[in-house]
């Protein structure tokens, strides 16, 4: 197991991120969940394009979507992990 | 549930729902004294970042009050979930008809909430719960003074549910109308662009999220870009 991205997403569960996995697809969304192996995200917009700012959240399910889960994304696979910035008022 | 943008906050749990987030509730924070025995509302605190940063940073008597069970549930399990120094007291209410008595409070915070209610009725309420002297802090969105285009502001006040886009002016007589003596206001001027980590907000999520939600956020998104040189946002610091 990646210790490493095991701490990294469990200090940032709540968060929205921005995952580049080593096969170079990117993942956005919020950690939901932490496990030895996986960290699950909630993709904003259900698949569908939305927008953030200077970005899009998008989210695929190559992995098993599971509603109220996210989807796990492996942590041996994480090559890059981003917060993402948002603006509310 | 409808899908406003109220309830798009409400529903995606945002903490540090305002302009700035919770990095610039740190820096209005820092210009205050606030000690132990300090008696502070976060008034409409919704998930309650701000709450339990005040808890931990200045474990004075926090109390955090929205009238939006939804997010009021998410504050406290928030504030159960970490392990502050203080107990903060999480209280249902509406802000334009407050149940605490007169002079209960040193400093009322509210972040981005007075815009959403019938300010005349929750400044003059903040007005009487604070001691004197006590202090009202506000984060404020505004109305840029040289627009005048109404049927532009009509998208806007529907969109966010808010009753009337006030001017800096505006704010200001409010503020003094209801017992303010001293009110200083600071512009802040935000990057929708910047990747700056500390306006990063923190999500907790409800369950189940209607699709629909995600059309406000897109929405939201859109607006704010529109809009941008109309909307400006204003710390006003209000001593009685
Ligand atoms: C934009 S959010 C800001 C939340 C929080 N202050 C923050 O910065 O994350 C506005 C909040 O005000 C609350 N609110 C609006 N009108 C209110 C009222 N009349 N009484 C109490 N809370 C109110 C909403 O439920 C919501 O949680």
């Amino acid at each position: 197991m990646s210790r490493y991205y095991y701490d990294l997403c469990n200090r940032h569960r709540g968060k929205a991120v921005e995952i580049t996995t080593r096969d170079g697809r990117k993942h956005r969304g919020i950690i939901r969940n932490v496990d030895q192996r996986r960290v699950f995200i909630q993709p904003l917009g259900g698949g569908r394009r939305i927008g953030g700012f200077g970005y899009g959240f998008y989210g695929y399910g190559p992995y098993g979507y599971r509603p109220g889960f996210g989807y796990g994304v492996a942590l041996g696979a994480i090559a890059t992990l981003a917060l993402l910035p948002w603006f509310w008022i | 549930m409808q899908p406003t943008y109220m309830n798009c906050i409400a529903e995606l749990g945002v903490g540090g729902a305002h302009p700035g987030g919770l990095k610039l509730t740190k820096e209005v924070l820092k210009k205050e004294k606030i000690v132990a025995s300090t008696k502070l509302l976060d008034a409409g605190c919704g998930t309650g970042q701000t709450a339990a940063y005040i808890a931990n940073k200045y474990g004075c008597q926090v109390t955090a009050l929205d009238y939006n069970t939804v997010v009021l549930e998410k504050a406290k399990a928030r504030f159960r979930s970490m392990k502050l120094p203080v107990h903060v007291h999480a209280k249902r209410g509406n802000i334009e008809d407050l149940d605490f008595a007169d002079n209960s409070f040193h400093i009322v915070l509210s972040e981005s909430v007075l815009g959403f209610t019938d300010a005349d009725k929750s400044i003059s309420e903040c007005s009487r719960i604070l001691k004197e002297p006590g202090t009202l802090l506000a984060i404020e969105m505004v109305l840029e003074d040289s627009i005048s285009d109404v049927d532009n502001l009509s998208e806007i006040t529907h969109f966010y549910g808010i009753p009337h886009l006030k001017t800096t002016e505006e704010w200001i007589n409010m503020y003094r109308n209801a017992g303010f003596k001293h009110i200083q206001v600071d512009k802040y001027k935000p990057n929708l662009e910047s990747h700056n980590l500390e306006n990063s907000p923190d999500f907790s999520l409800s369950d189940e999220i209607d699709d629909q939600l995600f059309d406000v956020l897109r929405k939201h998104h859109y607006y704010m870009k529109k809009y941008d040189n109309i909307l400006g946002f204003r710390i006003f610091y209000c001593n009685k």
